[in-house]
């Protein structure tokens, strides 16, 4: 599907009205689509479709993924959650999962930014400076 | 052993572990030499961008959303949802000396299988040029060993001289001519131990050309030995249209170390039309906006950016130069087109070469009448302005004499006289190529057409002429032609001497 500029600004436009102190209003959002699609209007469906796109974007900018080798103790998760949101504000969701091949340490990323503490990461940079 | 132990266990305890941020981004489509990569929040405009699989992007479009790279590197291996991270480094090549006599690729990287690059310096690709207050006027020359350009469309170290004709007039050989005519300069002032010599050497950047084409050049390079003064840097046509872009770049800053390094250096595009078709291709695929004939609105500044890094540089900042010979090919000679006339505003002067002057045997095909150099005359010898000074305008007024005797009227001795003066230079200025004359030769040359030496001997051997005063002045006059070259002004007792050596030629000449 050809998404326009036109749709474009005004998927931008529906998202701005979705914003409640710089955060995404999950009620908003639901209601704009819910009318906007009660208009009816014919370029509906890009618009909607790159509105879908920035609302899938702002999520991933507001989710904090931390991944380790094994579960982390309950204490050690409060302190990764409130250190994260000391340095990205609230609205943050944080996930937390396993995963073994990471061999030891932590994998944190928030939307582009990724701190990568696990063994693994060390063992490839140090593979790469050889 | 137990030392070891312990060892290991104290560097255990005062390890630091840290983490150090990234920033990624996932691809989201991918083809044609270029990727779009949702993310990258931190890219920077020309940053290299790990694309993954040892493949590397250059950060080109910053989006909203999204990041639009061009891939440096074989983009099959890369897919839909792979990682991207930024670097931080911007797109950097060697530099150093120890590029003289290599053939190199856009990176920088060995592509003549003579082994790695003794570097260990390097230049971003994307640099600024020198400001007005580092640069000074040109004031030295570069003898490029082509008699009508030595004479009449002088150039100077630090100049921007545009090289423009159609295809097959010979736009590359006048560049290799003026290599071959550098690297005999450069080895005699070596091998004379000449201290106050300065150097010039030499880049030649291929762009989009054949592989065979750029062998052949390479060939004759080294044929005529001027391979050690010259660096080659090629994407030839079989190369992705990011490289083909980029690669006028890289040589400019490996030229830019010569001269930021108080050396003199000189630098072919050939050619930059064929950039700007490879730009266009990649502003495409990037959807960037396009304008006429369909290239982007930054088309002027990419080669406006491109050929304002040379420049002459003052004293105080080292006194070196970087001498840029952009080439344009033209479409039946339309000087009019868009890239043509962006390059000719830009550069400091250009050369026409025209087909039909190639078809009628006058070669090099430079037209003399549009040619021009706007500041390489204040850079020309003492020696040769004397001799040439007129030069120019005797032959504007013999082609509109020519064209006027073409009606068959007929003509008083005075126009008949300038007519054949006329002729009789045009046939001085036929010149082989790969065989670029030494400035002492074309001063003689010159001189000997400008007194009349030259005005009894017919028209179909005046080249013949041309070389016995050669060979009569290289094999008996050595000391006289040394002197030229020492004094590069014409006194005169020199010119006395001059008038002796060739009155004693002209008895000899039959």
């Amino acid at each position: 599907m050809k998404i326009t500029k036109k749709a474009k600004r005004e998927a931008k436009q529906l998202y701005r009205f979705c914003l409640l102190n710089g955060l995404l209003d999950e009620n908003r959002a639901r209601q704009v689509v819910q009318r906007f699609v009660a208009t009816g209007e014919r370029d509906c469906l890009p618009i909607l479709t790159h509105f879908l796109r920035l609302v899938k974007l702002d999520c991933v900018q507001h989710t904090a993924t931390i991944e380790s080798a094994t579960l982390l103790p309950e204490d050690l998760k409060t302190i990764v959650q409130t250190e994260l949101a000391h340095r990205y504000g609230l609205g943050l969701t944080t996930a937390f999962a396993q995963r073994p091949e990471l061999i030891g340490g932590m994998r944190i990323q928030v939307g582009c930014d990724v701190y990568d503490g696990s063994v693994r990461a060390g063992l490839e940079a140090l593979k790469r400076s050889f | 052993m137990a030392d070891l132990l312990n060892e290991i266990k104290a560097q255990i305890a005062g390890a630091k572990v840290t983490a150090a941020k990234q920033n990624v981004g996932v691809i989201r489509e991918v083809g044609d030499g270029v990727a779009k990569i949702e993310g990258l929040s931190d890219a920077m405009l020309n940053e290299m961008i790990d694309l993954g699989n040892g493949v590397t992007g250059l950060a080109l479009n910053l989006d909203e959303t999204e990041v639009g790279v061009v891939i440096l590197g074989d983009f099959t291996q890369l897919k839909e949802g792979g990682e991207a991270r930024t670097t931080g480094k911007l797109l950097q090549v060697p530099v150093g000396k120890g590029l003289l006599g290599r053939v190199v690729n856009l990176l920088g990287e060995p592509i003549d299988g003579k082994g790695p690059i003794k570097s260990d310096k390097t230049y971003p690709v994307e640099k600024t040029a020198p400001g007005i207050i580092r640069r000074r006027s040109v004031n030295q020359p570069v003898q490029t060993g082509i008699m009508p350009i030595d004479a009449m469309i002088p150039i100077g170290r630090g100049q921007r001289q545009l090289i423009i004709g159609d295809r097959g007039t010979g736009k590359t050989t006048i560049c290799i001519d003026t290599m071959i005519s550098q690297a005999r300069l450069n080895k005699a002032a070596e091998l004379a131990g000449d201290k106050d010599y300065r150097p010039l050497y030499c880049i030649y950047v291929a762009i989009g050309q054949k592989q065979s084409t750029i062998a052949r050049v390479i060939s004759v390079l080294e044929q005529a030995g001027a391979m050690p003064y010259t660096i080659v840097v090629a994407s030839p046509a079989s190369d992705s249209a990011a490289n083909q872009y980029l690669v006028p770049f890289a040589g400019a800053a490996m030229g830019e170390w010569f001269m930021d390094n108080g050396m003199d250096a000189l630098i072919v595009f050939d050619d930059l039309s064929k950039q700007a078709v490879a730009y266009r291709q990649v502003s495409l695929l990037l959807k960037r906006p396009s304008g006429r004939e369909a290239y982007p609105g930054d088309v002027f500044y990419l080669h406006s950016r491109l050929l304002e890094r040379a420049a002459r540089v003052g004293e105080k900042y080292g006194n070196g130069s970087l001498t840029a010979l952009p080439i344009i090919e033209t479409q039946s000679g339309d000087v009019s087109a868009y890239i043509p006339t962006n390059v000719i505003s830009i550069t400091d002067g250009q050369i026409f070469l025209e087909t039909d002057l190639f078809h009628q045997g006058v070669r090099p095909a430079i037209n003399v009448g549009i040619s021009v150099s706007r500041v390489g005359s204040a850079a020309q010898l003492k020696a040769v302005k004397q001799v040439a000074g007129q030069l120019k305008g005797d032959l504007a007024q013999f082609r509109e004499l020519a064209a006027f005797a073409q009606f068959g009227s007929d003509l008083d001795e005075k126009t008949q006289a300038q007519i054949d003066r006329g002729r009789r230079i045009m046939e001085i200025f036929k010149q082989k190529q790969y065989n670029p004359i030494p400035v002492e030769i074309q001063v003689v040359v010159i001189w000997a057409a400008q007194n009349g030496y030259l005005d009894q001997v017919p028209v179909p051997r005046v080249k013949e002429f041309q070389n016995k005063l050669t060979e009569y002045f290289t094999t008996r006059k050595g000391q006289l032609l040394a002197k030229i070259e020492r004094e590069k002004e014409l006194g005169d007792e020199l010119k006395a001497e001059l008038k002796a050596a060739a009155e004693e030629f002209k008895q000899t000449w039959k």
